[in-house]
């Protein structure tokens, strides 16, 4: 059995549009989607700034469900099934829905939901929770409610791997299509702003002020962010058929563990170090065939640099010649739907040919020097794009795509 | 407060964080060397002191002051320093 | 050629106890899990009983070491976990020469933790929450913490399914295993009991209770059910690549032969599509495990009390199997529902029901309703020579995950 797995669908909603066309043109642009937080009250924090997708409408999405009963986060995921569904030219009608699964990544799942259980609670009225907090908190309702939204019946995965969850439910689609499990799939990631989110990053003095800096010297820490991305992806002899316009190939992937720290990877990168070997060796690649690198990049001090270790480890001398950007300097840190939204990226630089820039770059650290796209989006022939992500708990997640050949 | 006092509730702090008895928390403990305390469990004693102590740090200076807190004794001076400073309206 | 995947090892920690053979006997003994909960005040909740594991304390399993990182569902996991490694004779060594990975299922990671950490914040202000506590938000931190614990630097992977979470952490490291990306791993469930998640459920009325003067029955299948009774645990298995394991001479427990999914989208509200879904697991199941279904010994059941889920198990498995011939167990009646770890507890209680050839039977089942009425044969213990079974696992909103295996 066939087991190339190609992208022919990308849906969005992030804090530069909702979308991809708008996606792609404001994050070629350089925009940045961070704003003064208004969804929560930042006056006891130090820091007040955030990726939120503000002004999101629902309505035009979440159709079917009783919107009343959902999350944020399972709100976004719906969005951007049907965007990814729509830019795929997928008929609802047409396809079988039985072999229609769903793949989804998460970091907190519904954080907004526990809140209010928790707000009940603390002002001792916690026979205020609502009914509806056990089915519409557990993250697993995010990939559930995809499904009952379009009516989907076949394999339906949430794996909350954190930062690297959008990547790790993309991989996971592919095993899929791959078993013949199911005929397509949708994957991706989604997560909503909250305020456990924000106040553990700011906690843990993680989040810069004003701007996100990746690989910049004076670079002060993440922002948090929110959003979602959704993927349609099938076998390749599948979108030929229904002549799909397809984006990218999955070429392969690589999964690992540091075992080292919670919040930190191993200084050494080695767990991503073996995750992008996997990846390469998949792919049956060589280093020096990456024409971009779409990083974790979140802009704290330590990423960033251990990021640049890990990429020379694997890369040589290729490193200096691949650039590497970080789109978390615009989105600011998306979470679950991070690695899913840079893959995105990837299959946009693939079938566009341009590359978009790691922004609020100003003073090069000697520690970090490589070609990160400072600033501005650039012309360049990508065939070969990886992205990374590094999750909490230590798990590590590589994707490599590709210009699909022989269509 | 007596430094005697203040060194005990941090060594308790520190109890609480570490699973170490307080017994086995000596007066000169390096936190790195010693204790073998990673960053994150450096962060939490160093929030529980200033909850405790009510030394209201704000952040932007508890970065700094993490860097330069390597032993029990490092935060006993913490909690002194931020005390005096206080009397005098710092 | 596919590579086959094994078991060598189990592991597991419950209300019933922390081995499979203690378990095991309880379930055959017609035992309850369910006690009085010291946790938390069920006030709230008219004093509704729950499986908790009394005075669970880590250091019996793990040593003497620093505990504060691990929460309660990090220290079930790091339990549960290094008993599987023990019993699979898993040296730290071949940890590391394999890069053994750790697959958790899991409903809500440790909801206590992440609950207090906001209200923490919320009470005392966003700049006295607990540094160490924010680090066990995150759904999959056990995972992490399990990782850094027993030097697990494999595939580290979480999977969030409701209640067939820990079934579907098995398929899924079934298929890594198969396709050649893992050697080895740990994979399994854990979900700790907390006010949070009870109190959630008996808000949305899905606990067992007493009401309309008839008792709690959180009795599997039995006409008067009227909920489930919530539990916790941790149950993991080790499994291995099939040559791998003759090479290095350990104890096979059982082949895992394959396995089917499908999603209930009407989410229980439409009798035939929460059929075909159910129907559709087991199918691709059989069909992935190349048996048919008249090959099966023996099913181990999902069926909680829950008033429909039931129901649309025991049409499925009627529509499926001859269950005037075929055993079935249902583990949550002596269990409760452990929800993330529940499909793992299934797969550590087959293997020992397939050792000794005996089947628990369902207590205290009574009556069944006519439309299934074999059903009612097992509410008693029985033997059968057992060769293939099947583990059923159907989360609340129908996320449905059926895996089969065989005797070595």
């Amino acid at each position: 059995m066939s087991t190339r797995v190609v992208i022919t669908g990308i849906g969005l909603v992030t804090s530069i549009g909702i979308g991809r066309e708008v996606f792609w043109k404001n994050i070629l642009a350089g925009k940045s989607g961070i704003s003064e937080v208004e969804s929560l009250d930042t006056s006891a924090y130090s820091v007040h700034k955030g990726g939120e997708v503000k002004g999101f409408l629902h309505e035009p999405y979440v159709r079917n469900l009783n919107s009343d009963q959902i999350g944020r986060a399972s709100r976004f995921a719906i969005a951007g099934a049907r965007l990814a569904l729509e830019d795929a030219e997928v008929d609802l009608e047409e396809i079988d829905r039985r072999s229609a699964g769903v793949s989804m990544g998460t970091t907190s799942g519904e954080p907004n939901q526990i809140e209010q259980f928790d707000n009940c609670y603390v002002a001792n009225e916690t026979e205020q929770v609502s009914p509806y907090f056990i089915s519409s908190y557990p993250c697993h309702y995010i990939a559930g409610h995809v499904a009952a939204e379009l009516g989907f019946m076949g394999s339906n995965m949430m794996i909350p791997t954190a930062c690297a969850a959008g990547s790790f439910a993309i991989a996971h689609a592919c095993e899929v299509l791959r078993k013949g499990r199911a005929g397509m799939m949708l994957a991706g990631g989604a997560d909503s702003f909250s305020r456990i989110t924000y106040s553990g990053f700011a906690r843990l003095l993680a989040i810069a002020p004003d701007r996100c800096q990746p690989f910049d010297k004076n670079r002060k820490g993440m922002m948090p962010g929110e959003g979602s991305c959704v993927l349609v992806l099938e076998l390749l002899e599948h979108a030929l058929e229904r002549k799909a316009h397809i984006y990218a190939e999955v070429a392969g992937y690589g999964l690992s563990c540091d075992a080292f720290h919670m919040t930190g990877g191993h200084p050494d990168g080695d767990g991503a170090v073996r995750a992008m070997e996997q990846a390469l060796s998949e792919s049956g690649l060589s280093p020096a065939e990456v024409d971009y690198i779409s990083a974790h990049g979140t802009g704290t001090k330590s990423n960033d640099q251990h990021e640049t270790v890990s990429a020379k480890r694997v890369f040589g001398k290729a490193a200096y010649e691949t650039p590497i950007s970080s789109i978390k300097s615009m989105l600011g840190h998306t979470m679950g739907a991070a690695s899913a939204i840079e893959a995105a990226v990837c299959s946009l630089a693939i079938s566009d040919g341009r590359i978009p820039p790691t922004i609020n770059y100003e003073e090069p650290d000697p520690e970090c020097d490589l070609d990160y796209v400072p600033n501005e989006a650039r012309n360049h022939q990508v065939r070969v794009a990886m992205s990374n992500a590094y999750a909490f708990g230590g798990t590590n997640a590589s994707l490599i795509l590709k210009t699909c050949e022989g269509q | 407060m007596e430094t005697t006092e203040i060194r005990t509730q941090i060594k308790e702090v520190i109890a609480n964080a570490t699973s170490i008895d307080v017994a086995d928390i000596s007066d000169n403990a390096s936190f790195e060397d010693e204790l073998g305390l990673d960053s994150l469990t450096l962060l939490e004693i160093a929030v529980d002191v200033d909850h405790i102590f009510k030394l209201n740090i704000p952040d932007e200076e508890l970065s700094e002051r993490l860097q330069h807190l390597h032993t029990v004794q490092d935060s006993v001076d913490l909690v002194l320093s931020h005390m005096t400073s206080e009397k005098v309206g710092v | 050629m596919e590579r086959s995947v094994v078991v060598t090892g189990a592991g597991i920690v419950s209300p019933l106890g922390d081995s499979s053979q203690a378990v095991f006997s309880a379930l055959c003994e017609g035992q309850s899990a369910l006690i009085d909960v010291d946790l938390f005040s069920t006030e709230l909740m008219g004093g509704l009983q729950a499986g908790e594991i009394k005075d669970f304390l880590p250091q019996p399993y793990l040593g003497k070491r620093n505990f504060r990182p691990l929460d309660r569902t990090g220290r079930l996991v790091g339990a549960a976990v290094q008993m599987t490694l023990e019993n699979g004779g898993c040296t730290e060594e071949m940890r590391e020469e394999q890069l053994v990975g750790l697959i958790l299922g899991t409903m809500f990671g440790g909801l206590h933790t992440i609950a207090e950490f906001d209200r923490m914040g919320v009470t005392l202000g966003p700049k006295f929450v607990k540094p160490l506590d924010f680090a066990n938000t995150v759904i999959n931190a056990a995972s992490g913490q399990t990782a850094i614990w027993h030097k697990l630097r494999g595939v580290n992977s979480t999977i969030a399914t409701g209640g067939s979470a820990g079934l579907q952490a098995l398929a899924y490291g079934m298929d890594l295993i198969r396709s050649g990306r893992s050697d080895t791993l740990v994979t399994g469930g854990a979900d700790e009991l907390c006010f949070e998640s009870m109190y959630g459920f008996y808000r949305a009325d899905m606990l067992a209770r007493a009401q309309n003067g008839q008792p709690a029955c959180p009795v599997p299948f039995d006409t008067h059910r009227n909920g489930f009774s919530q539990s916790e645990g941790a149950a993991f298995v080790l499994m291995e690549e099939g040559q791998a394991a003759v090479d290095r001479e350990v104890d096979i427990q059982v082949e895992i032969m394959g396995y089917g999914a499908g999603y209930d989208y009407s989410q229980g509200k439409n009798e035939d599509i929460a059929l075909i879904a159910r129907e559709q697991a087991i199918r691709i199941a059989l069909k992935d495990a190349h048996i048919t279904a008249d090959q099966i010994d023996l099913i181990s059941a999902s069926a909680n009390g829950c008033i429909l889920n039931d129901h649309y198990e025991a049409r499925v498995l009627g529509r499926c199997f001859d269950l005037e011939k075929i055993p079935v167990m249902a583990v949550k009646s002596a269990l409760g529902d452990t929800l993330g770890a529940s499909g793992a507890m299934q797969v550590v209680t087959l293997i020992e029901s397939m050792k000794q050839d005996l089947i628990p039977g369902i207590y205290p089942l009574e009556e069944v309703d006519t439309t299934y009425s074999s059903l009612i044969k097992n509410n008693r213990n029985r033997t059968a020579e057992i060769q293939y079974a099947l583990a059923n696992a159907v989360s609340a909103d129908g996320n449905c995950c059926a895996l089969i295996v065989k005797k070595p």
